[in-house]
């Protein structure tokens, strides 16, 4: 990989020394955006290390302690053995809540997003899982060989018909969902463009949950495909879409609604778009570089995302809880919208303001409630619980900076000190009340 | 209205404290007081079924008398004397008995051919132009009943309330830029749970959270705020409606008869919703399809054929028009799995209470085809102009951009 000058224009890196000064809000703001929340602890580090070492730490990977370790391979074990969808459920969501890499996590849920394959037709957790495996190796790494590997993964070839595809009856599934949805997007190919690649991915089959080329399914003959002729087999039509300029395009509009922003604009894609060609598709660089960003710090885009269900839930609970009832997390989750391993369809979670109806606030608010009264769902950190000695202005304080990015002003902090003085109970009540509040306001779906 | 009904609502009015609940009125209560004295020509409701993934006109309503319909179907053709026949060109899938029983009361309208010009095989972008009758807009922002409901809302705001029910998302049909229309899956999932703590407490909580998102605010947490107001007085709201509702009816226990029992029991207590969209989702055949389809073939027809009794048994079936509709058809030819492509034109069912059932429009030719495809006759824009001026009465023009000729359905 050459040395690459650093960009210019929208995503110059901001210059902490000069430009903006690298308090509890940045960190939060950094944090928050990737990874599933953070713990107290995280935070003071952050604050701490300052903007680059805290960012590499992000990027790099981190040793996981033994009990994660332990705790995770224990579960995965669990979850092969019953075959119970629900059991790998709870594997993820425990990785992302126990992590010492949060980020590869978030890129990884993702990559999920963005292939989103669906255990409902798959029907074998261990397809899943492979899947899941291949998206955490590359969750950083060269898309290239992410796609590649998409493609002739058994859980995609499942669950896109690869199977039906066949020499004389091409199945035309994979081949459009590769580019509407998986590298290019509507409008950057033709319906001729769809069928023609169908044909070159023929004879992609999945025999006893492996790849399997199927020689004699596979159509031999020229297809044109973008306007090149040739006898493309499926590995050349995922390079075509590699190399078409929609593609980085296609992938600077994710990672920009994911980390920075619901509605990029145009200039703002074209530049991320061209720092990702320039790093020949290799996420971390160019993660590295978003959130050095001017744009990423800048005053619009914080605290303006709305909490997809795992933001909202595992970044509760990384901040609040000791242990977990994941269970009743995973269920709680799927009523939310976000069933991992189960999207609604390929298309995945759109995300933004449609996590958001009627249903939806109540359950986010009957969450807070049962998350910060009850031991339903988990039980409270000591860190934070133990605050007998305080005053309800530093209570509300401290609560503001782990729950809201610190923040908490003017009428809502004095809301919430109210709360705070008026709240019946001993001081272990009166705490949890003001979690709830907090947790249960609009303000707090954001980050 | 039934007295105690309407006594029961207001109560629930007051109780909510509606009134001081935010700068943008909180619809869904504060005009349901409005509601209340509106004229029951006004009442009229509009029931969406949505069936998800491309419904298989062809094995719907199958062109028995087509010798080109066995030719392009010799796996998963319904053979014809299993067919119900309407006349001696047409007929139903055989499961779908509830539907012709409607058909042969007059009840059930068939619209034949409906379809778009250049029509888009994306599942998600063909539903994105249905949903938003925008076929040239490539990211449409909102849906053609969105945009019902805000030329409704700044005219007569207590008839402008809509409702999606079972489905994991809003259906962009009703996402508007200003407008919030709640979804729900059942009664139950929508009420606020209590917690444990101090009874104090909880009550204090819910106080301070009513008062902090009365304020406007801009962007996504002013979009948040509103939606707060909206759930927490709907629910509140909707608390005591599963208590009022009765029915003799034995609707199947599918998926689609319990969302529809739902809207009933909705328009039994006289929720000021008009505007409600259910889901049917598994069209999507590309292999095996026979089995598949059947059974969704018997939900779709048992659910609205006891939808339709217990309409009538509550003296509502003169407020209800019913339709269905999918992002397209499938192929004309089935593919090597005993299956179906994607699609062009297909046919969608109505149920209509003005007298104006049978069949509409022409059964496009399954010989004289576009890439394989239906060429479509009614263009889905002109039944949706039929439901907005002739039963809404809202003028869609203005809701879709351009006039289309109503069909004659209603």
């Amino acid at each position: 990989m050459p040395n690459l000058e650093p960009p210019a224009g929208l995503l110059a890196p901001l210059d902490f020394t000069s430009d903006r000064t690298w308090t509890a809000r940045e960190a939060a703001h950094l944090l928050g955006r990737s990874q599933f929340g953070y713990t107290s602890a995280e935070l003071d580090l952050a604050i701490q290390s300052g903007p680059a070492e805290t960012i590499e730490r992000l990027l790099n990977t981190q040793p996981e302690p033994i009990e994660f370790q332990q705790a995770e391979l224990a579960l995965r074990k669990t979850a092969l053995a019953t075959g119970e969808i629900t059991d790998l459920k709870i594997w993820w969501l425990y990785r992302m809540w126990a992590t010492a890499n949060p980020l590869a996590e978030k890129m990884s849920l993702l990559w999920h997003n963005h292939f989103a394959t669906s255990f409902d037709k798959v029907r074998s957790v261990a397809q899943m899982l492979n899947q899941n495996a291949l998206i955490r190796k590359h969750a950083l790494g060269h898309f290239q060989q992410l796609l590649h590997g998409m493609s002739r993964d058994t859980a995609m070839l499942v669950w896109l018909d690869g199977n039906a595809n066949r020499k004389r009856h091409p199945n035309e599934n994979f081949a459009r969902e590769i580019m509407e949805l998986f590298a290019l997007g509507v409008g950057n190919y033709t319906e001729k463009d769809i069928q023609e690649a169908a044909r070159a991915f023929s004879g992609w089959h999945v025999r006893e949950g492996v790849f399997w080329f199927n020689q004699s399914q596979h159509d031999e003959t020229e297809k044109t495909v973008f306007g090149k002729v040739g006898n493309f087999d499926g590995a050349a039509i995922v390079d075509l879409c590699l190399s078409q300029p929609a593609c980085p395009r296609f992938l600077a509009m994710k990672l920009l609604k994911t980390f920075v922003c619901s509605e990029p604009k145009q200039e703002l894609i074209e530049a991320v778009a061209t720092r990702i060609r320039l790093h020949d598709f290799v996420m971390l660089p160019v993660l590295r570089e978003l959130f050095s960003s001017q744009v990423f710090y800048d005053g619009a885009n914080r605290r303006s995302l709305i909490k997809s269900p795992l933001d909202l839930v595992v970044g509760s609970l990384r901040a609040l809880a000791a242990t977990v009832k994941w269970p009743s997390i995973t269920k709680l989750l799927a009523n939310l919208g976000q069933d991992v391993f189960e999207p609604p369809s390929v298309k995945g979670w759109e995300g933004g303001r449609l996590w958001i109806n009627s249903s939806s606030i109540l359950l986010r608010t009957n969450f807070a409630t049962e998350l910060a009264s009850t031991e339903q769902l988990a039980s409270l950190r000591g860190s934070v619980t133990d605050v007998a000695s305080e005053t309800s202005d530093s209570i509300v304080a401290g609560l503001g900076r782990l729950l809201m990015g610190d923040l908490v002003e003017g009428e809502l902090h004095a809301s919430l000190v109210a709360l705070h003085q008026l709240a019946e109970g001993n001081s272990l009540q009166k705490l949890r009340a003001t979690i709830q509040l907090i947790l249960s306001l609009p303000e707090y779906q954001l980050y | 209205m039934p007295s105690s009904t309407r006594r029961e609502f207001l109560q629930l009015l007051g109780s909510a404290g509606l009134i001081s609940l935010g700068a943008i009125p909180p619809r869904f209560l504060v005009t349901a007081a409005e509601a209340a004295g509106v004229a029951a020509r006004d009442k009229r409701v509009l029931v969406l079924i949505q069936l998800a993934g491309g419904n298989d006109g062809l094995n719907t309503l199958i062109p028995h008398g087509d010798p080109a319909y066995e030719k392009a179907r010799p796996g998963i053709g319904i053979p014809k004397p299993q067919v119900l026949r309407l006349n001696d060109q047409v007929g139903l899938h055989p499961n779908l008995t509830g539907l012709r029983e409607l058909y042969e009361e007059g009840k059930l309208a068939i619209l034949q051919g409906v379809g778009y010009p250049n029509p888009d095989r994306s599942h998600f972008r063909s539903m994105d132009i249905w949903q938003s009758a925008q076929p040239l807009n490539d990211n449409p922002r909102d849906g053609w009943l969105g945009r019902a409901s805000e030329w409704q809302f700044d005219r007569q705001p207590a008839l402008a309330e809509a409702l999606s029910l079972g489905s994991d998302k809003l259906p962009l049909a009703f996402v508007s830029t200003r407008v919030n229309v709640p979804s729900l899956h059942r009664l139950e999932d929508f009420q606020l749970v209590d917690g444990q703590g101090p009874t104090a407490n909880r009550d204090r909580i819910r106080t301070t959270i009513k008062k902090l998102v009365a304020d406007p605010a801009s962007g996504e947490l002013d979009f948040l705020r509103r939606a707060t107001t909206t759930a927490l007085t709907s629910a509140e709201r909707l608390k005591s409606l599963s208590a009022t509702y009765r029915t003799t009816v034995n609707y199947p226990s599918t998926g689609l008869a319990s969302r529809l029992k739902l809207v009933a029991q909705m328009l039994t207590a006289d929720l000021p919703a008009r505007m409600f969209v259910v889901s049917l989702d598994g069209f999507d055949t590309h292999s095996q399809q026979q089995p598949g389809h059947a059974a969704l073939m018997a939900e779709l027809s048992g659910a609205i054929r006891a939808f339709e009794q217990d309409l009538a048994e509550h003296k509502l079936s003169d407020r209800v028009v019913l339709a269905t509709y999918s992002e397209f058809g499938r192929r004309v030819a089935e593919n090597g799995s005993l299956g179906t492509d994607h699609g062009a034109a297909s046919m969608l069912f109505a149920l209509t209470p003005t007298g104006k059932g049978g069949l509409h429009g022409t059964y496009p030719s399954l010989t004289d085809l576009t890439d394989g495809d239906l060429k479509f006759n009614i263009d889905f824009r002109s039944v949706y102009a039929t439901i907005l001026d002739k039963w809404l009465e809202i003028p869609s023009a203005e809701v879709i951009g351009e006039a289309f000729q109503p069909t004659g359905f209603i």
